[in-house]
């Protein structure tokens, strides 16, 4: 665990997860708290990543799930396993008929074998599917659920016990309860608002495009190839672009990819010609790529 | 003892501060006030970015109330450093030599203290100078101010101050002027502390105030903070029908998953799958009348139009004034807001003078009545002032045969209608409805039940 919000950040930073202070001070309460967060914002600020540097910085399992339209509980909480059931109904059919043997009675049959504990429908025969597989560790871990708002309202239903008391329950065997609660982390990017049930359960992280030096520092950090003075065109750049009204934002992704692009290609610096033609990297839309040239003399100045 | 009652005293801060969040239209459960007071022990509370967090990440779930916490925030915390901006020190150039910055800190102590132990009813009852007035009191009574080395003293209906000099070990009586002048201090503080309590709730009000506003009467400035609201409004709106809409499909047997699925199970078909029924989103056709008269209100209606794009399975917008011309290309290229710039750059939507309803719904017909199906909802804006042409009715009873239905959003007042050059209700008859909407709120209303009726 983390001690403090400056430890939180530090163990991250090792991890190459360079944090604000906002996002440091929210993962630094939600495991006091042992509470859900969840992720917003735009796409490629790393909110996947957070997920992941938070398990390798803890040395823990990440268990992750990806949400898409139509994930149901068979495929998120548990299953059962029907054909290892059947197999099983079938070779264990002598010693089935032995124990219900005696009896004259079909009710009588019933009650032996309902005696005999209800051998089919326990956890031998469960397939544990992502959610219950975080409850029934016996380590902590690190639970991801991704893209949320990207699965069907009804299946944030199967998450509130989850989310809120951390335990599973199966009608035929029982309730699962955390052996260590997991740290659970979902991440969305607005394509859907969640519903109230499923916000007041979790502490909220909306993660922005980073600020400048911040910028800076994760683009030294993660392409320490490029040369300082490239680096800090490139951001300063960048986030000129993203003052204009574009259609599509660059994200952090896209700074990390021209910062490698340029360097890769032998730029030592940043001038407007070369800007111009390496905007594809950073810029999908070819009106944006229009409109910031438009622009270049506000935006290329370095 | 000392460390409770400064605890008692934090806590009731921050029970404020939330009631200044809900008045500002946030919601917040008792489940989110708990769970940030367990995490206010967690916390250093000196760091500044670190407290905010701190109630933004417990309080704030929906992001797009993520401004106007910030707002609230800066305001109800950086009380102190927003008090020495509004006091100008020329003006208290009389007391500048008593008047150190660790004095007013007292002054302020002082105030807060008295302030506190107020019931909340006498701040709604009682008016600040009222409240100002009891302060007084209090401090005539008490003998003293304590530890301001400021005292206040009433005689006679007079007011007179004085105030203790460690340095010269004396007390100095100071002048009628120099007490006015205090008095004039001590009310602004008390104003920025008592209002300050009020911040949510002046947001909120100004917000009400903007949405509800006619929107060709909106300033220039207005409009720019309009801009930020119906992105936000919009946002709303948008996360709000989307819910809502989802919860209504359900549909037959599918059959081709059910026997893949099952075929684990040697064909009997032991899970059962649904098709979700797939709910026709639907289709809008937006035509604006662009000319001078209701061009904000066009502006306003486009931009919310293309905030809400995705609830749509396809928006198709039109302009004209006495010209038609599609600009659903514009939006698909740019950011909404830039594309209602660039429209009137590169567009010539005029030929010959003034609007020419007639003349556009003719061409509409004409050129671009396949946009029109039987699941297309068209909404027509403009104030029907047709200035005498004709209006071009056959036209207008093809477009209301043709698409699901059509409203038309009128700006103007309802008498006004068929005033003068107005052919409102001419128009009117064919339509699904002509409404007046002329502000924000009703606009995004309408919208809200058109999403209804599906």
């Amino acid at each position: 665990m983390f001690s403090s919000i400056e430890e939180t950040s530090k163990r991250l930073e090792k991890e190459k997860y360079i944090t604000s202070r906002a996002i440091a001070t929210t993962v630094y309460l939600a495991l006091k708290l042992e509470k859900p967060v969840l992720v917003e914002g735009p796409a490629g600020v790393g909110k996947t990543e957070l997920a992941k540097c938070i398990a390798s910085a803890l040395d823990i399992e990440l268990i992750r799930m990806q949400c898409y339209e139509g994930l149901d509980e068979a495929k998120a909480l548990y299953e059962w396993e029907y054909a290892k059931q059947l197999l099983y109904t079938q070779i264990l059919k002598d010693k089935l008929s032995e124990i219900t043997g005696a009896e004259e009675t079909l009710a009588g049959a019933v009650k032996r074998l309902t005696e005999t504990e209800d051998v089919f429908f326990s956890e031998k025969f469960l397939i544990p599917r992502p959610i219950l597989k975080s409850i029934t560790k016996k380590q902590k871990t690190v639970l991801l659920i991704d893209e949320i708002d990207k699965s069907d309202p009804e299946f944030e239903a199967f998450l509130l016990e989850v989310l809120s008391d951390f335990q599973v329950t199966i009608p035929e065997i029982g309730t699962f309860s955390a052996i260590k609660k997991p740290i659970v982390i979902l991440t969305s990017n607005s394509a859907r608002e969640m519903s109230d049930a499923l916000k007041r359960r979790c502490l909220h992280l909306y993660i922005d495009y980073p600020t400048l030096e911040l910028e800076q520092k994760i683009v030294s950090l993660k392409v320490p190839e490029s040369s300082a003075r490239l680096s800090s065109q490139v951001v300063e750049t960048v986030q000129r672009i993203r003052t204009l009204k574009l259609k599509k934002e660059p994200s952090i992704s896209e700074t990390l990819d021209w910062a490698k692009a340029l360097v890769m290609l032998g730029y030592e610096d940043l001038n407007e010609k070369t800007a111009i033609e390496t905007l594809n990297f950073i810029l999908k839309y070819q009106k944006d790529i229009e409109l910031t040239i438009e622009h270049s003399r506000e935006i290329f100045i370095n | 003892m000392a460390n409770s009652t400064n605890q008692s005293a934090v806590n009731r801060k921050i029970f404020d501060f939330v009631e200044v969040l809900k008045d500002a239209d946030i919601s917040i459960s008792v489940d989110e006030v708990l769970s940030l007071f367990q995490a206010i022990t967690e916390i250093p509370l000196d760091d500044k970015e670190v407290f905010r967090q701190t109630f933004q990440t417990t309080l704030i779930k929906d992001y797009t109330d993520i401004p106007v916490f910030e707002k609230c925030f800066e305001e109800y915390f950086s009380g102190r450093g927003k008090f020495f901006d509004d006091i100008n020190f020329r003006e208290l150039a009389g007391l500048d030599n008593l008047l150190t910055p660790d004095k007013i800190k007292n002054l302020s102590e002082v105030l807060e203290n008295f302030l506190n132990s107020l019931d909340e009813s006498v701040f709604a009852e009682k008016s600040e100078s009222d409240i100002l007035n009891l302060l007084l009191d209090e401090l005539n009574d008490s003998g003293s101010s304590g530890g301001t080395g400021i005292s206040i003293f009433r005689t006679g209906g007079r007011l007179t101050a004085s105030y203790f000099s460690k340095a010269a070990d004396q007390e100095t009586q100071l002048s009628e002027a120099e007490t006015a002048e205090l008095l004039n201090l001590l009310g602004k503080m008390m104003h920025l502390k008592i209002s300050r309590r009020n911040i949510g709730k002046e947001l909120k009000e100004r917000e009400d105030y903007l949405l509800n506003k006619f929107i060709y009467q909106l300033s220039p400035e207005e409009i720019k903070e309009m801009r930020e609201l119906i992105n936000r409004f919009g946002q709303k709106l948008k996360n709000r029908i989307s819910l809502r809409k989802k919860k209504v499909k359900r549909g037959g047997l599918d059959i081709k998953k059910t026997i893949r699925t099952n075929l684990q199970y040697g064909g009997v078909p032991f899970k059962l799958f649904y098709k979700n029924k797939k709910i026709d989103r639907p289709q809008l056709v937006v035509l604006c009348d662009v000319s001078r008269s209701v061009n904000q209100y066009s502006r306003f209606m486009l931009l919310l139009a293309y905030t809400l794009q995705s609830l749509f399975s396809k928006v198709r917008s039109f302009a004209f004034i006495s010209n038609m011309v599609e600009i659903t290309d514009l939006f698909m290229e740019m950011d909404p807001e830039r594309a209602i710039n660039s429209m009137f750059e590169d567009t010539n939507f005029t030929y010959g003078w003034g609007s020419n309803y007639g003349r556009c719904i003719d061409m509409f017909i004409d050129n671009h009545s396949d946009a029109l199906t039987k699941k297309t909802s068209v909404l027509i804006l403009g104030d029907a002032r047709n200035n005498d042409n004709d209006p071009g009715i056959e036209s207008f009873k093809k477009i209301s045969e043709k698409s699901k239905n059509l409203f038309w959003l009128n700006p103007e007042k309802k008498h006004l209608w068929d005033w003068n050059d107005s052919i409102a209700s001419t128009y009117g008859v064919h339509c699904t409805e002509m409404k007046e909407v002329n502000n924000f709120i009703d606009l995004t209303e309408f919208i809200d039940k058109l999403f209804l009726d599906i």
